[in-house]
């Protein structure tokens, strides 16, 4: 479980994190959401401790991560998987950090195989794809079987075949009892794999709740009736909150589910041709939940993202 | 071992997040786990032993290091004994057989500056500096660490490259009809041992400056110039400065523990040397206090 309360980051007059408080639950992924330079690194580096705090605290299972007496064995974290030393072998590279933690030499080879780098791994990691680098940053992150996992843009420049691999690694993970957190500037990853989200912008906490309450909360439905009697309908939903046509024989309601326009219908003889419940997609309401608080935008998007 | 779901909270920052009830976490029974022994210096020094010896570098310094030592000795004892003969009388009485041989520490100091640099230098380089203070966010003893295991290769090498340069520089003075020393001189086994310390603590000097300075490059163009620049333009400063840097700056003290030579201006060996561990004292702790207190 990662607690952070009141974290505040401030690199001379600007803040980067601002007075963020919130937790990340053991048995969850927990997706930690935000547009780009909204602070997400910055949080996950004062969590692991790279960057001190200007303020606040940030604990791992009730500790700073600092004062872990075996920190690999209480997180693991995947932060930038370009960082390797070219020359070394991913076996040498986590050899290393499993040494750091009296982590024995089996467990190195244990977690090449667990991410599918086994044959690979007396390379040298210079010659690694991006993908084989995020597996071997993977590995590193699971080599002391921690119970809290911290990811950093984990699908950055992967396959699709890489994403699946890692959505359903994070997916066990959690099953397994662990808490992982996530973090991501894409909401569309995020609705496959989090149970729980987390938005930040500009280092502000934006929300904090549930996945299916995200969803539910954000995604305004709408229902698509196709109907040779658009008129006779029209006249039906009364109580919609708004009905407008889309097409000669299509209207699209807002406001009233699916079952209830399908027994209006056919309590007053009106044929339906369609019905499809339809929701605005959750990319569109992150970008609608951040967009005061994008940092960069150009002019154009700031017209259309409003 | 899920949270029943929480209300959801769509909220201002400002209003605090209310945690569960602190739970202690029952993870699914993983090995090792239980024990949850504590990681230790030892820990630390063994992980830092793997990243020096699978650097690739650390090979090619010291070999590069000790081949230019002892070509340079070879180069330097055969002209120098060549010459020999038709110097001064004043020359002849201050010709030092030891520095002749040993004058390879001049680029060694360099290259072991360089080596312990990159100790460090190459983390930050490719960014490993974050998954090693991941794996031990002690800094103090990532640091002390490095130190150590650079001193554990730095001082054998030095030791080597210090004997190797006095055998084959000799080796070569003896050829050529010049005065030379035996190893069971006195001033000898001080000048090789002194010279092995010394290209220690040059690594550490170099370890220092990479941890302040984080590149590579600027650390060894920071190496270049204390270490080279500094002691060739000393004779061409003003009159008491000048004396001050050729006395006391701490690479040229220290390099007086290979000279069986004694100016009466300058520092004795073992002196010199102590001004060069001071100061490379000094850097390793503002080295440690700026690791210490900066974002990695």
């Amino acid at each position: 479980m990662i607690e952070v309360r009141g974290l505040t980051k401030r690199y001379g007059e600007v803040v980067a994190v601002d007075d963020l408080t919130f937790a990340v639950r053991p048995g969850e992924v927990t997706g930690f959401l935000g547009p780009n330079g909204a602070g997400k690194s910055t949080t996950l580096r004062m969590i692991l401790g790279l960057d001190a705090a200007t303020s606040g605290t940030a604990t791992v299972s009730g500790l700073p991560y600092p004062a872990q007496p075996s920190p690999l064995k209480a997180v693991g974290a995947l932060l930038d998987p370009s960082a390797v030393l070219p020359s070394r072998t991913a076996f040498h590279h986590l050899l290393a950090l499993a040494a750091g933690n009296g982590i024995p030499r089996a467990r190195v080879d244990e977690v090449l195989a667990e991410v599918g780098l086994e044959k690979v791994g007396r390379r040298r990691a210079g010659a690694y794809s991006l993908g084989m680098r995020q597996r071997l940053g993977i590995a590193a992150a699971l080599l002391g079987d921690p119970p809290v996992l911290v990811f950093d843009e984990p699908l950055n420049g992967l396959d699709p075949e890489g994403i699946v691999w890692i959505r359903s690694l994070m997916r066990r993970m959690a099953a397994e009892g662990r808490a992982v957190l996530m973090s991501s500037h894409l909401m569309s990853e995020m609705e496959l794999t989090a149970d729980h989200l987390i938005v930040i912008g500009r280092g502000k906490l934006i929300a904090d709740m549930p996945m299916k309450d995200f969803i539910a909360a954000h995604s305004e439905r709408e229902v698509l009736v196709r109907t040779p009697q658009s008129e006779a309908l029209r006249e039906l939903l009364v109580t919609a909150v708004e009905v407008r046509d889309e097409d000669d024989d299509t209207l699209v309601v807002t406001g009233l589910e699916a079952a209830e326009i399908g027994a209006l219908a056919s309590m007053s003889g009106v044929e339906l041709h369609e019905l499809t419940p339809r929701r605005v997609s959750l990319e569109k309401a992150f970008m609608d939940l951040t967009s005061e608080a994008v940092e960069y935008r150009t002019e154009s998007e700031k017209v259309t993202v409003r | 071992m899920r949270q029943p779901m929480k209300q959801p909270i769509v909220r201002s920052a400002a209003e605090p997040t209310r945690f569960p009830p602190v739970r202690r976490l029952r993870s699914v029974p993983r090995r090792g786990r239980a024990r949850g022994e504590a990681a230790t210096f030892a820990h630390c020094l063994h992980a830092e032993w793997i990243k020096i010896r699978t650097m690739r570098s650390t090979l090619y310094v010291l070999l590069g290091t000790l081949a230019f030592c002892a070509g340079l000795a070879a180069l330097n004892g055969w002209s120098a004994g060549e010459e020999f003969a038709g110097m001064s009388p004043a020359d002849q009485a201050v010709f030092d057989p030891l520095a002749t041989s040993l004058r390879g520490y001049l680029i060694a100091q360099i290259t072991l500056g360089l080596l312990g640099g990159l100790v460090i230098t190459s983390e930050y380089g490719a960014r490993t500096i974050v998954s090693t203070l991941v794996s031990v966010p002690h800094r103090g003893r990532v640091l002390a660490s490095k130190a150590v295991v650079l001193v554990a290769v730095a001082f054998p090498t030095g030791l080597v490259v210090s004997l190797t340069g006095f055998l084959v520089g000799q080796a070569a003075l003896s050829g050529a009809g010049a005065p030379h020393l035996a190893l069971s001189d006195g001033t000898a086994l001080r000048g090789v041992f002194g010279g092995g310390l010394y290209l220690a603590l040059a690594g550490l000097f170099g370890l220092a400056l990479g941890a302040v300075i984080r590149s590579t490059t600027a650390t060894v163009t920071t190496l270049f110039g204390v270490m080279l620049i500094v002691q060739a333009f000393a004779p061409a400063l003003p009159g008491g400065l000048g004396d001050w840097v050729s006395t006391y700056w701490p690479p040229i003290a220290g390099g007086q523990i290979i000279t069986a030579y004694r100016d009466p201006d300058l520092l004795t060996p073992w002196a010199g040397l102590c001004v060069m561990a001071g100061c490379v004292a000094v850097m390793m702790g503002a080295a440690h206090a700026v690791f210490r207190k900066r974002d990695a």
